[in-house]
């Protein structure tokens, strides 16, 4: 069986953004190929890999490296392929699989709210958006039909259409956080890709507690379903291709690509429109290693921005007993939140923030902890079972502004295929640790109101990374100061495309995959366009440029 | 009055089930059933005069229910099961006519025509075949039973035609009365026994466990509905009022007890909890898929519902796979065909009880799967091959299994009306007679 | 605490009755006080009873499966080559010095004993399910892991569904924290 060498459009990575992309096209009648350098897993076998996993709280232990297609792992200790240039440590897990990274995520799929995009305007501070938040309505709402997302209205990100799915079933111990904290903060049910029903062919969530590292059942929408969708209306996938070159013509425009295979032959696929979908690292990687005589920083680099502006959400928490019985464990991981944190006058001077309660069964850390303090005998059993009912745990999603020095660069540092790995600068400001402090006073409340005991605060200055890799390829009408056009466009090549996270000017405080996928759905839009839309996205173009 | 009269008889009937197209407006026809001598589409009959049966009389209306003969004299496949609904009374009768002709919407769609090739073309060969196995009578209330065994048994034998799929038939495909509800195959799942006998059929339950069942698809602790039984429910039971789902009960618990030799228990009692952790928990996987064993295989796609030791939730919503028929039955026909289709139930808003794994596993690790899961859980002497998984992978999709089990009653009956014709036909040639007149047997 | 003995069968324990061995033969008067309930406790080989001795003073549960015990011996000793000497000279100084399991870790730390890892390595399967440190660790057991044994009545050990649709907007089974 021989790949394809050719193909209308050839898409980089099979994850959510780029498999929903070229589904998309499919449907529009585009022969589309999409190349993936991991290879193909089964949903079942990662499953029961994650339970003879000796790292239960590795969500990356159950999922199998590739040598020919390496990601960044920590556990049992850092394997080096995301080089770590400092001065902060930016430990991005990503998955390089059939599917992508959202085989593992919590199915978090929030809007953002309207004014993230201007916070240049508002609040002087990062860039605003090129597009509005109403433009992004249709394909948010796509993007939610998709995915099958569940949540409830009113949560600060208007709507035009309903939800497809009814907020899913609140687990008991939210319930009480939300009653106790109520009226001093409003705590509401998250927005996920998650089912409450059977949706999409897909069953309704049946509570298993490990929305990460694997949904079991497949009730949340996961990248792999993406790619299902993908198949299912004509698209070729060719897993374990590790394209490391994008050729272009002495016009600029992009010609074909080249890929490894696991034995490190050398294939070519051409096409006539490219989609780059390779996550906000692997892409800018792949740029940069496309340089030429004519494109000596890499393509889409006249700018000289690709991989930078970097983003992620950095998290502080806290960790306290309640003072009553609440049970985290049961029902789906990452049920609420406070949203109310995410925008306002404050957003002059420090971040916004999401605040996310946890329900991730205490039980491992806990048990951890009293092998740890050397609790035997009796006291073992009664002690988990008293720190299981009531640990509780809040921890922030806190913005992060783009700043042109966090970067990804190529290392000099190569991987087994020869290829320089990806190399992360990166600091956290001042502007998002003043987010964190203010999120310390709301910590202090939230326990207070819990009648919180045992308070462990993430030391000051130190924080979690959340894998919502964002800005590399930042999105913006002036071609000096971004990589791609307001529709995911190279500004240097016009038929490259960038479908991913890696587009968003700025990080906001909500989960971005959804964000992502909204933002590919669109970019497939403008590269082949229904009839009728076609005149509307061209008077747009038009608007923009006159 | 009358007509709502007929809406609930149309749905104890359960004619929108075949009668409505996926997406499709109700009773305007047009279910393909993919069959292997073609296609069999339903028709409409919805009141359109121009495409549906606006135009029948009371009369032929009759004649389609209970004799199986259209308007147009036309014999119809036994696909409909009017060999049943010749025991419909005359008052609900005319309460269904009533239905059909003013409570239904006219949707004036035609729906493709079937099309079979010959010799299944030729309708009129359905009238020898039902010479001999239909029984015009309406239903006639037996003065020694209760009311309600009654009502019971005018409704299972007649509108809710449970015998069609549940009671085996003979050589020429006709059900067998002497072996009533003792179970059938449908080619792909297998319609378990419903007899009263406490070890292969439903003695042993009680009637409010039949009840429950009929309205919920599930009595805990022993069975739940899957495949076409699952349709049933969803499109008929669940909407049947309580008085008659317990005279179905008291009915079925007086069907004459027929047992399937093979069974030695209770099939609804076998197995306990148990696990295998000791051979799987720091092992790895091997490579090739197939060659999982049946315990890594449980670990990986099973228990994450039924749970390590096969138990089910706490609260039993997820069920526990001992104490249930799905894998106590000697034929496992059912257990594959869930492992391969997965459940579809509506409850709770959703209709996906359990998940197919038809695209997840191989024939081979259905197989090595079903032998652990009946081994363990189950009757430890039913057996599951890779031959089975196949041939129930290659049966096509549930919601169509019952019509094709009923096309091979045509299969076989159009062969034998054929060779009755012949036969006749040599006899008619003997005697110069005309053969005009000849196949109107 | 009082309630009567609950012992558990051997899952793979001796099929001969009379070659079966309990725990009581393994223990002094000093331990088998602190752990009257567990006398009973069978013991698969007599290399197990240090080990078990130490399990039973440890996990301080009213039962340990057999089965799982053996397995959990197995990965410990090819992990650790001294394993069974270490358990044994542990199960004597706590005989000799009359140590309370409460105490045991400090003591051993606060000595500096080179048994100190000791206590942690046998928590840590019995409890995690984990032998071995670091790359070298391995998983030998999740479900029947003390720590989801301990809580079974009220959760499920991840990737394990709680139950239909919405159960988990209920309020949880346990009443209270129950000390087994």
């Amino acid at each position: 069986m021989s790949a394809p060498t050719s193909a209308e459009v050839v898409v980089i990575g099979s994850g959510i953004c780029g498999s929903l992309a070229a589904w998309k096209l499919a449907t529009r009648g585009k022969q589309v190929l999409i190349l993936e350098a991991g290879p193909r897993i089964d949903r079942g076998r990662i499953v029961a890999a994650f339970r003879n996993s000796p790292r239960k709280s590795d969500w990356m232990s159950p999922y199998p490296f590739s040598a020919w297609a390496p990601q960044p792992e920590y556990k049992p200790k850092s394997n080096g392929y995301l080089v770590q240039a400092g001065p902060y440590p930016y430990p991005a897990e990503y998955i390089r699989v059939v599917g992508g990274t959202t085989w593992h995520w919590s199915a978090l799929a929030w809007r953002l709210v309207p004014n993230d995009v201007r916070i240049k305007s508002l609040y002087g501070v990062g860039v605003d958006w090129p597009v509005t938040y109403d433009e992004l309505d249709p394909w948010y709402q796509e993007a939610e039909e998709q995915l099958g997302v569940a949540g409830l209205p009113d949560t600060g990100s208007p709507r035009k259409h309903p939800f497809p799915l009814p907020p899913v079933a609140e687990p008991w111990a939210m319930q009480r956080i939300r009653e106790r904290l109520a009226p001093t903060y409003t705590v509401v049910g998250n927005t996920v890709a998650r089912n409450s029903r059977s949706y999409g062919g897909r069953p309704a969530c049946v509570g298993n507690n490990s929305c990460q590292p694997i949904c079991p059942v497949n009730a949340q929408y996961l990248g792999i379903n993406a790619v299902e969708a993908a198949k299912a209306a004509g698209v070729k996938v060719v897993p374990n291709a590790v394209v490391y070159r994008i050729e272009h013509d002495a016009k600029g425009r992009i010609t074909a690509v080249d890929y490894y295979d696991p034995d490190k032959t050398s294939h070519r696929v051409s096409g006539k429109q490219f989609i780059l979908a390779a996550n906000g690292i692997e892409s800018p990687k792949l740029l940069l290693l496309s340089s030429s005589s004519k494109y000596p920083n890499g393509l889409a680099n006249s700018s000289g921005m690709v991989g930078r502006n970097l983003m992620d959400h950095p998290s502080n928490s806290l960790t306290f007993y309640a003072d009553e019985e609440m049970w985290l464990g049961r029902g789906p991981q990452s049920p609420d939140s406070i949203n109310t944190l995410r925008d306002g006058a404050f957003r002059s001077q420090h971040a916004a923030y999401r605040l996310d309660f946890t329900n991730i069964s205490q039980v491992l850390g806990v048990t951890e902890a009293l092998i740890e303090e050397g609790v035997y005998g009796p006291a073992f059993d009664q002690q988990l079972r008293w720190r299981a009912a009531r640990q509780l745990s809040v921890k922030t999603l806190l913005e992060v502004l783009p700043n042109p020095d966090n970067r990804i660069t190529l290392s000099s540092d190569k991987d087994a295929m020869g290829i320089p790995k990806p190399e992360a600068h990166y600091s956290i400001d001042a502007y998002t640790r003043r987010g964190a402090q203010a999120a310390r006073e709301d910590f202090a409340k939230i326990a207070a109101l819990l009648g919180g005991t045992g308070l462990r605060y993430t030391p000051k200055g130190e924080f979690s990374n959340n894998q919502h890799i964002t800005g590399t390829l930042g999105m913006g009408d002036d071609p000096t100061r971004f990589v791609t056009d307001r529709f995911g466009r190279a500004h240097d090549h016009e038929n490259l495309f960038c479908c991913g996270t890696g587009v968003m000017p700025t990080s906001a405080t909500m989960n971005s995959t959804l964000t992502g996928v909204a933002l590919a759905l669109r970019t497939a839009d403008h590269m082949a366009p229904l009839k009728a839309q076609a005149a509307s996205t061209d008077t747009t173009r038009e608007a923009v440029s006159s | 009055m009358q007509i709502q009269r007929g809406h609930y008889l149309a749905i104890a009937g359960d004619c929108v089930a075949c009668h409505t197209a996926p997406g499709g407006k109700p009773y305007a026809g047009g279910l393909p059933v993919t069959t292997p001598i073609g296609p069999i589409f339903s028709t409409n009959i919805t009141p359109s005069k121009k495409d549906g049966i606006g135009n029948y009389t009371l009369q032929q209306f009759s004649d389609a229910v209970r004799r199986g003969i259209r308007a147009d004299g036309k014999r119809l496949y036994p696909a409909m099961p009017y060999t049943s609904y010749a025991q419909l009374t005359n008052a609900d009768l005319d309460a269904l006519y009533a239905y059909f002709m003013h409570g239904v919407q006219p949707v004036n769609t035609k729906p493709p025509r079937t099309h079979l090739p010959f010799p299944f073309n030729i309708r009129l060969s359905m009238a020898a075949w039902n010479a001999l196995f239909l029984d015009h009578k309406p239903f006639v209330p037996d003065p020694k039973e209760s009311p309600q065994w009654n009502r019971g048994a005018y409704l299972v034998r007649g509108l809710t035609h449970c015998g069609t799929c549940h009671t085996p038939r003979n050589l020429m495909m006709a059900e067998e009365p002497s072996h009533f509800l003792a179970g059938a195959s449908l080619g792909t799942w297998f319609a378990p026994n419903i007899t009263s006998d406490p070890t292969s059929g439903i003695g042993g339950w009680s009637e409010q466990a039949i009840v429950d069942y009929l309205k919920t698809g599930r009595a805990p602790g022993k069975a739940q509905a899957a495949g076409p039984m699952a349709e049933a429910v969803d499109n008929s039971f669940r909407y049947l009022t309580t008085d008659d789902l317990a005279a179905i009960a008291t009915y079925l618990k007086t069907v004459p007890a027929r047992r399937d030799p093979q069974d030695s228990k209770p099939v609804d009692t076998w197995g306990a909890a148990y696990a295998d952790l000791a051979s799987i928990r720091g092992k790895p996987l091997p490579k090739d898929p197939d060659d999982m064993s049946g315990a890594q295989l449980y670990d990986a796609y099973c228990s994450t519902c039924h749970q390590d030791r096969g138990q089910g939730s706490f609260d039993g919503g997820l069920p526990p796979l001992f104490h249930n028929t799905a894998t106590g039955r000697s034929n496992t026909d059912n257990l594959v065909m869930a492992i391969l289709d997965g459940v579809h139930l509506y409850g709770h808003g959703s209709t996906m009880q359990m998940p197919s794994f038809a695209g997840e596993l191989t024939d081979r690790q259905v197989a090595t799967l079903g032998a652990y899961v009946t081994q363990h859980f189950g009757n430890p002497s039913a057996k599951v091959s890779v031959d089975q998984v196949r041939r129930l992978r290659a049966g096509g999709a549930p919601s169509h299994l019952v019509l094709i089990a009923q096309v091979a009653v045509i299969v076989v009956l159009v062969i034998i009306a054929l060779i009755i014709a012949f036969i006749i036909l040599a006899i008619v040639r003997r005697r110069r007679r005309s053969t005009a007149s000849t196949t109107h047997g | 605490m009082t309630g009567e003995l609950a012992m558990t069968e051997p899952d793979q324990g001796p099929a001969n009755p009379a070659r079966r061995r309990v725990l009581a033969g393994f223990l002094t008067a000093y331990t088998a006080s602190l752990v009257p309930w567990a006398l009973a406790q069978p013991v698969a080989a007599p290399e197990h009873g240090a080990f078990m001795a130490l399990s039973a003073l440890l996990a301080g549960r009213r039962s340990l499966d057999a089965g799982l015990a053996a397995r959990l011996f197995d990965a410990l000793s090819a992990m650790y080559p001294h394993f069974t000497a270490d358990a044994r000279a542990l199960l004597a100084q706590i005989n000799q010095q009359h140590i309370d399991p409460a105490q045991l870790q400090s003591t051993l730390d606060g000595a500096h004993s080179p048994l100190a890892p000791l206590p942690r390595r046998i928590m840590r399967a019995w409890c995690l399910g984990l032998v071995g440190e670091g790359e070298a660790t391995k998983c030998v057991a999740y479900e029947n892991a003390l720590n989801a044994v301990i809580v079974a009545d009220v959760l499920k050990p991840p990737t394990y569904a709680y139950g239909e649709y919405g159960s988990w907007a209920k309020p949880p089974l346990a009443e209270g924290v129950n000390a087994s």
